[in-house]
């Protein structure tokens, strides 16, 4: 007699999760692959050196000195000079540059004559990142130019240095971002898509592993292994690879944590509690998806398309509450959410746990969630259709 | 003779890979969903989730020490601005901090005690916005804000002040603003978030539809006939040939889904449109034959159907982020933009939103034209010999042996 029971089922699931190429891409090369590229690529924090240009139509003293002290910003790089606006507009639509800062015809004499000549920046803000960075650079600079110009034009007017310095800027708001002064885009970044692109495998291989038994009618097999209980059946199928995913969670927790020195301003003891109660929500939300549609592709279907909305539709970049109310509610259902609420309380923040008390209970819902849709489960495994 | 002879037979041989394939597809539910659920359904979704565009009114309290009628004149300009709302005052910064930590606010500005005593002095008056930083677009809606203000109630007190220093000195500098600096936002002319981020993501979508279609069918193919309740076996002598009648085949299903998603859902969701639809297609055309190479190449990992799914949605991440929409290019490290440089993606996105975003001619992006080109002919060779020396191999092994079943049930 073959042995039965919750081990046998654990045993013969890992040792197909060890056989076949698809798992070890599952759960470990794409997954690992992601958390590396997306942490690597933005390990700068900002992209340093914005390609730009100068239009500088003026060519006199002035416009070369607000050309020099563009040009000596951190993030801007002025790689081309261009006569016109459209010779610009072209090396902005031939993908040179980012964008570029117009000084008129006659700026400075119009300037010392009072006749208000404007100064107009461009930023293509079809690139956002480069976009913002140079509408920043531009805006600074164009401000110290213009605090230069008025002081100079006030001295020579007769006030004293002493009068002037408090006129140039008699408000100043300074915005200091908590958790993340230096605007790491990295930071912001990796934090809310790599949790997600775990969510989005653990769904994926949930499905795939669950849905494998119908397809090939081996679901029959695995009940009898487990003596006929689907509990048994079903976490003999998933531990094991509750197993593999915690320990891939922890692994990223570490690689986003301490590799890479993400902002950790709270308890490790929650940040590890949320990452391993993750892994067991999204585990039990594929679950849920699984018993609602137990065909192999129909699930998988589900499973991609919630976890590849979940990158935009957990509200990573655009906040919920922007979003129509009908979308934004959207959020809620998904795991990811709720690991990327409590890392903004307890890593990025550091504050109270009693203030993401909610988010721990959303993690344990998700846990349940599936629980009383396994009789039905059960008997779609007893009986194996295969839907191509 | 001969030559007349040879295209004629090759001509039959691509006729009759491209009508069994429309067959085979109408017979498969999973790629009827790829076709038509994802060009379709999808990035109507996506677009609807950031349709609202601009981040505004986002929330956050003040902490007024001060009391003056210059600091509830900055709070009220702040509370005016689009991206910041003052929900409320607070008493004291412990009170303000709850505040943030319940969730319900997302920054505090402080002003500090002798606010207007300073400016009114003669001094720079300081307050302090402290932002909490989980989310960039609200960082930016507060510093845009704070910015906006700053400048506007500098402006105008220095017009004051001046005046007050030396009679009628701000009319020697200018009667307006002293010096007035605009900013025009090209392209994305709002700044929307959607318009950013849209097109990009209607290529990706298009991509991810190629690849995965081709990769789906080719599961197929390596499958057993009784299981998916259909003959997926389609080939013919030649290799090339195949593969050419298969790509036919797709571009003709994936047409309609094509002219969706490029014009239409631009059209919908008003995303801007610089671009001629013909220029546009005459570029995508490379892409598609370069992503349908890829699909080729994926066939040799997709040993059933289903498992595209594991293997290959999840690169939808990674070619976003190698696109270059969202971290640009000319930041990457060399490994990444190496490897981004290899992928029909990156050249499709670059292409697609200089053109349709920017109004670029198709001559003005020839660098994306030609390297669609190139790694066209790149992918399609390195298609032919996955199919040529692995999937072909291995569907006819498959058909043998399903031939072999077959004869022993039916007792011959």
């Amino acid at each position: 007699m073959k042995p039965s029971g919750l081990k046998a089922v654990m045993t013969v699931s890992l040792l197909e999760i060890v056989r076949r190429p698809v798992y070890w891409f599952g759960f470990f090369l794409l997954p690992l692959f992601l958390f590396l590229m997306l942490a690597n690529m933005m390990e700068e924090g900002l992209p340093q050196k914005t390609p730009a240009a100068m239009v500088d139509k003026d060519g006199s003293s002035l416009s070369r000195q607000m050309t020099l002290n563009i040009g000596g910003m951190q993030m801007v790089d002025l790689r081309y000079e261009s006569n016109s606006f459209t010779e610009a507009r072209h090396l902005m639509q031939e993908g040179k540059i980012y964008g570029f800062f117009l000084i008129p015809e006659n700026y400075q004499a119009d300037l010392m004559a009072g006749r208000n000549p404007v100064i107009t920046f461009y930023t293509n803000m079809t690139y956002y990142v480069p976009g913002s960075l140079l509408f920043k650079t531009f805006k600074s600079s164009a401000t110290y130019s213009k605090a230069a110009i008025v002081s100079g034009a006030l001295e020579s007017l007769g006030a004293t240095e002493d009068q002037v310095k408090p006129l140039l800027q008699p408000v100043d708001i300074q915005c200091r971002g908590l958790g993340n002064p230096g605007l790491n885009y990295g930071i912001y970044l990796g934090n809310s898509f790599i949790p997600c692109v775990l969510q989005l495998m653990i769904m994926l291989i949930t499905c795939f592993s669950l849905g494998q038994e119908i397809k090939y009618g081996m679901s029959r097999q695995l009940l009898r292994r487990a003596d006929g209980s689907i509990v048994k059946a079903v976490f003999g199928k998933l531990l094991p690879q509750t197993a593999i995913w915690t320990v891939v969670a922890i692994f990223m927790e570490s690689w986003l944590f301490k590799y890479n020195a993400y902002p950790m301003n709270g308890s490790w003891l929650w940040i590890t509690l949320s990452e391993v109660m993750f892994v067991a929500a999204t585990q039990g939300f594929a679950l849920f998806i699984f018993c609602l549609l137990p065909n192999l592709r129909l699930s998988l279907s589900i499973c991609a398309l919630t976890g590849i909305l979940s990158f935009s539709i957990a509200a990573f970049s655009f906040p919920y509450e922007s979003m129509y109310p009908a979308i934004g509610i959207l959020s809620w259902i998904l795991p990811v959410r709720y690991n990327f609420l409590i890392y903004i309380d307890q890593a990025l923040n550091g504050i109270d746990i009693y203030y993401s008390r909610v988010w721990f209970v959303a993690y344990i819902v998700f846990m349940l969630l599936p629980l009383p849709l396994l009789p039905r489960l059960r008997r779609c495994m007893a009986r194996p259709v295969y839907v191509p | 003779m001969k030559v007349f002879h040879y295209i004629r037979n090759a001509v039959s041989q691509l006729f009759r890979v491209y009508c069994r394939e429309f067959t085979l597809v109408i017979h498969d539910p999973g790629l009827l969903l790829f076709i038509v659920f994802l060009p379709f359904a999808y990035p109507v979704i996506y677009s609807l989730i950031y349709n609202p565009e601009i981040v505004r009114d986002v929330k956050m309290v003040v902490v007024d020490h001060d009391r003056t009628p210059l600091s509830r004149e900055l709070t009220r300009r702040l509370d005016a601005t689009q991206g910041a709302w003052v929900t409320g005052y607070a008493a004291d910064l412990g009170e303000a901090k709850r505040a943030m930590h319940s969730h319900d606010c997302y920054a505090i500005l402080e002003i500090p005690e002798g606010f207007q005593r300073k400016v009114d002095g003669g001094e720079t008056g300081n307050a302090v916005m402290y932002c909490e930083m989980s989310l960039l677009l609200r960082y930016k809606a507060f510093l845009m804000a704070a910015t906006d203000v700053m400048l506007d109630m500098g402006g105008e007190l220095q017009k004051r002040k001046i005046d007050d220093a030396l009679p009628m000195g701000s009319s020697y500098i200018s009667d307006g603003d002293l010096l007035p600096i605009h900013n025009v936002a090209m392209g994305n002319i709002e700044s929307g978030f959607d318009s950013f981020i849209m097109p990009a993501i209607v290529v990706l979508i298009l991509h991810q539809c190629i690849v995965l279609v081709l990769g789906m069918s080719g599961g197929a193919k390596r499958e057993k006939a009784y299981l998916i309740g259909y003959d997926p076996y389609n080939a013919v002598r030649s290799v090339g040939l195949t593969m050419a009648g298969q790509t036919l085949c797709y571009m003709t299903l994936l047409f309609l889904p094509m002219i969706f998603l490029l014009h239409y859902v631009p059209l919908i969701f008003a995303f801007p449109m610089e671009s001629d639809i013909v220029a546009l297609f005459a570029f995508m055309l490379p892409f598609f034959i370069a992503a349908a190479g890829v699909g080729f190449c994926f066939q040799a990992f997709v040993w059933e159907r289903e498992s595209v799914f594991v293997l290959w949605v999840v690169t939808s991440v990674a070619f976003l982020f190698l696109s270059g929409i969202t971290w640009p290019l000319y930041g990457m490290s060399p490994l990444w933009k190496g490897l981004a440089y290899c992928l029909p993606s990156t050249w499709g996105v670059e292409g697609f939103v200089r053109m349709h975003t920017n109004g670029a001619t198709i001559a003005q992006v020839s660098d994306a034209y030609t390297m669609l080109w190139i790694l066209a002919a790149v992918y399609m060779a390195l298609g032919y010999c996955v199919q040529r020396w692995i999937v072909r191999p291995q569907t006819l092994a498959a058909r043998r042996g399903a031939n072999v079943v077959r004869a022993a049930i039916e007792g011959r």
